[in-house]
């Protein structure tokens, strides 16, 4: 079923994606994309996080630079300079996030930058203005008012209106224009979610259409044809007809390689006794979650972006303001107020943006290793450099970070070598009860993947509780005794997987999306 | 050199610099001779007008002129390292003057230790309003140095408050083993303050947070606490620098500080400290107050009418942060 062949296409594609690459620091975001896009049908892109959906989406839209490979554009070969260039070839995107100025009318929104005769001398011609804007929110049918201000609108009336925004190209190109939609039902309720089906197929009339979502279902419901991403790759070409949601599952998380990989053997049993327990943990985008984590035990939790899975564990770590719930680490309150306060009471936590959030990477290997626990180093009120080279020769060695010295600045070294850096920061204290893991593995190669879940499984085995949050299923289920699975900001299920036991993850991921 | 290369084959064994890296290296390499080659060339130059200028008298004399200059800039140092700016500085170092002058006749010299407890704890108040009520350093001590100016101004009536009493000064103007005493007292404060950035917990702290506040804050800094000391502590510096003040003018003055707010933040910039926080140090402040003071010196020899001064303040300002700034940090410029 992989690798579907679709007769040969009667009209040649209006965009068309081939070999195209792209790097990131320390990640292979594109690895030879090769895709594309036809008149009038809606494309489906479906990926696990880092398969590379967003990178293909912001390459198209010109917001970042392919290293290799062509986007070629109604049959001519473009290099993208940004979003105003891409418009003017007639690619739009309705961002994610959403991108209209707030404080603004909604006439003013459609044509910004593009005003043409709603502007006279430099100034509005706020009727014109009004009657422009109405042509293009006519097109999808929309109800919503031109001169209503943007920040009055529901967030499903501004996705309206973003569409309307992007339709405005017709305009400008003369071409039908391809519509990028990235996660546009994300925060959508069911109901909003059918209108926006509703224009997608009005759409469909007068322009191609990119559809990206995690949810399977919607995307073989509105798709003609659908990606599938893997590493940077396309790994199949679908016709939604013929599959269902299963088929997907299995071909988005794949066979990455065997069990030594994750270190299946040194799986230990966890202790009984209760390292952390949360119950009722609230916080903005996690509500009443409640769970348990025993000393040696690691905990996966599951979940699509906007699970809440983020916001559980930064507010465990006291890093999301106004989160509240009864916490015991050892019987004790945790405090959830700051990372301060999670740090003294043995709580570590490596964030998943370790560029900006994990290193200070300016500073040294040996400063940023000692960051947290720099006390213990510490010789009355000042820092004793004999003991604190010590102290990190002994992990660099220990943990085989490959630095040319203690002393180098933590921003040269490789991705890999960084985060072990990160996890020493933690390792190095023998307080540490609970480490919380934001997708430890983002952006590393295979072989230094492998060394972090070596080091993974040696924490646990040494007692410590490890929260993980995992890139993919398959880590999370392999590296997890248990596997908590998170939905629209609640725990949804909470299943067990020893080793040897490992649930199926396609049933993990039915209860995900 | 991409890390991508080997993305397939498992560990790399060359760590190659991350992007940027070399560049940055270079640069901090011009940031590291730059300053103290500038003050070089600078007294060269000068001694060819008048080669008295070396001569030691001549040269303590300019260290003794530049230690009320220095203890301010080393003060402002440790807020620019935390990645803020203190723009009351001076306005605080005027109300500490006049403070200082006015408390004479009731402490005598130990009216110096109050004086600079209150000028800390107006730091430190700016600090918690920057941290608790989250508002921009920038407008917290432009609010701080209207409001200190005017406090000053208040208190003093307006005028000069001339110190009768010498005798209670003459600690901060005098000579100990042929040096000045203002001179000693500026270089304790660059030991003191030196040492806690280079040597503690907390010297750390200030780079870390400059560098990546939140990286910072996730490694279980206390972001919040460092600032607040970093503000009280460009505050008592501020009042320590209004004391040297009086003693140099047997007067606290509420326009004292006027001119001396550009001077300062240029001795740190000139000196190399970035001014988006991280990089930087005492050492380079204090090679940096002297230029600006060796600057001044030279601009009267050479005749330049004092006009210019300011002009040289706000062009030296700004060539040297187009020099220092770390641009990486830069997402959006306001």
């Amino acid at each position: 079923m992989s690798n579907h062949v679709r007769p040969a296409a009667a009209t040649s594609p209006v965009l068309a994606v081939r070999g195209l690459t792209k790097r990131y620091p320390g990640v292979l975001a594109l690895d030879g994309m090769d895709l594309e896009v036809r008149p009038r049908e809606v494309v489906g892109l479906i990926g696990e996080n880092g398969a590379g959906k967003s990178t293909l989406l912001k390459s198209l839209v010109g917001l970042a630079q392919p290293d290799s490979g062509s986007i070629v554009v109604r049959g001519e070969e473009v290099r993208l300079r940004g979003v105003a260039h891409a418009a003017s070839v007639g690619i739009g995107m309705v961002f994610q996030e959403q991108s209209l100025v707030p404080n603004i009318t909604v006439a003013e929104n459609i044509l910004l930058g593009a005003e043409g005769s709603g502007v006279r001398g430099g100034l509005f011609r706020w009727r014109r203005m009004a009657e422009l804007a109405q042509v293009q929110l006519d097109k999808i049918g929309s109800t919503v008012s031109a001169r209503a201000r943007t920040d009055s609108l529901t967030f499903a009336q501004r996705q309206m209106v973003e569409v309307a925004k992007v339709l405005a190209l017709e305009e400008r190109t003369a071409h039908e224009p391809v519509v990028l939609l990235d996660e546009p039902t994300s925060v959508l309720e069911r109901e909003e979610v059918e209108t926006l089906f509703a224009q997608v197929r009005r759409l469909r009339e007068r322009a191609s259409v990119v559809f990206v979502s995690h949810r399977l279902d919607e995307v073989l419901e509105i798709s003609d044809r659908v990606y599938v991403l893997r590493n940077g790759r396309v790994v199949a070409e679908v016709d939604p007809a013929e599959v269902d949601a299963t088929d997907l599952h299995h071909l988005l998380i794949g066979r990455e390689s065997t069990g030594s990989h994750y270190h299946d053997d040194a799986q230990q049993q966890p202790a009984a006794d209760v390292r952390l327990s949360v119950r009722d943990l609230q916080t903005a985008g996690c509500t009443q979650a409640s769970f348990e984590i025993r000393a040696g035990e690691v905990l996966g939790v599951a979940g699509v972006q906007g699970s809440g899975r983020e916001e559980l564990c930064r507010a465990l770590f006291g890093a999301v303001p106004g989160a509240r719930g009864e916490v015991l680490l050892d019987g004790k309150p945790l405090r959830l107020d700051s990372p301060r306060a999670a740090v003294l009471a043995g709580v570590g936590y490596v964030p998943s943006e370790r560029r900006t959030e994990g290193v200070v990477s300016s500073m040294s290997v040996t400063e940023n290793m000692s960051m947290a626990h720099v006390g213990t180093v510490c010789r009355g009120p000042v820092i004793d450099g004999r003991r604190e080279r010590a102290l990190v020769d002994t992990w660099v060695r220990r943990l085989g970070i490959r630095t040319p010295s203690g002393d180098t600045a933590i921003g040269t070294l490789s991705g890999g070598n960084q985060q072990k850096v990160v996890l020493a920061r933690w390792m190095v204290s023998e307080q540490l009860r609970l480490l919380i893991l934001d997708h430890p593995t983002r952006g590393l190669d295979v072989g230094a993947k492998s060394e972090v879940y070596e080091l993974i499984r040696e924490l646990a085995g040494s007692g410590c509780a490890v929260l993980l949050l995992s890139d993919t299923l398959e880590e999370a289920l392999a590296m997890s005794h248990r596997v908590l699975v998170m939905k629209d900001g609640r725990i949804t299920a909470c299943l067990d997987a020893p080793r040897g036991g490992k649930p199926d993850p396609v049933a993990i991921m039915e209860a995900m999306v | 050199m991409t890390e991508t290369a080997v993305e397939t084959t498992g560990p790399r064994d060359d760590d190659g610099p991350a992007p940027g890296a070399g560049r940055r290296s270079r640069r901090d390499l011009a940031l590291l001779f730059m300053p103290g080659a500038v003050l070089v060339l600078l007294l060269l130059a000068l001694s060819t007008r008048n080669p008295d200028l070396l001569s030691p008298d001549s040269l303590l004399a300019i260290a003794d002129s530049a230690a009320p200059l220095m203890v301010l800039a080393i003060g402002v140092t440790v807020v620019i390292l935390c990645g803020g700016i203190d723009l009351s500085i001076a306005a605080l170092a005027a109300l500490s003057s006049v403070l200082f002058a006015l408390w004479i006749p009731l402490f005598g010299a130990a009216a110096a230790v109050p004086v600079i407890a209150v000028a800390a704890l107006a730091g430190a108040v700016q600090g918690l309003v920057h941290v608790k009520a989250k508002v921009n350093s920038f407008i917290v001590t432009l609010g701080g140095l209207a409001l200190w100016s005017g406090i000053a101004l208040v208190i003093s009536g307006a005028r000069t408050v001339p110190v009768t009493d010498v005798d209670a000064i003459r600690w901060a103007f005098t000579t100990v083993a042929g040096l000045p005493s203002a001179v000693l007292i500026a270089l304790g404060a660059v030991v003191v303050l030196g040492a806690v950035l280079r040597l503690t917990p907390a010297g750390r702290w200030v780079r870390a947070v400059g560098h990546a506040e939140q990286a910072a804050r996730l490694a279980g800094i206390p972001v919040g606490a460092v600032k607040v000391a970093a503000f009280t502590t460009s505050g008592a510096c501020a009042g320590l620098a209004g004391v040297l003040l009086v003693a140099r003018t047997f007067s606290g003055a509420p326009s004292l500080g006027a001119t001396l707010l550009l001077p300062a933040v240029a001795a740190v910039v000139v000196g190399g400290t970035a001014i988006t926080g991280g990089f930087g140090g005492i050492g380079r402040t204090v090679i940096g107050a002297l230029i600006v003071i060796v600057l001044r010196v030279g601009l009267s020899l050479i005749g330049v009418d004092a006009g210019f001064e300011s002009i040289i303040y706000g062009v030296l300002i700004i060539g040297a942060v187009a020099v220092t700034i770390d641009r990486t940090k830069l997402d959006v410029l306001k």
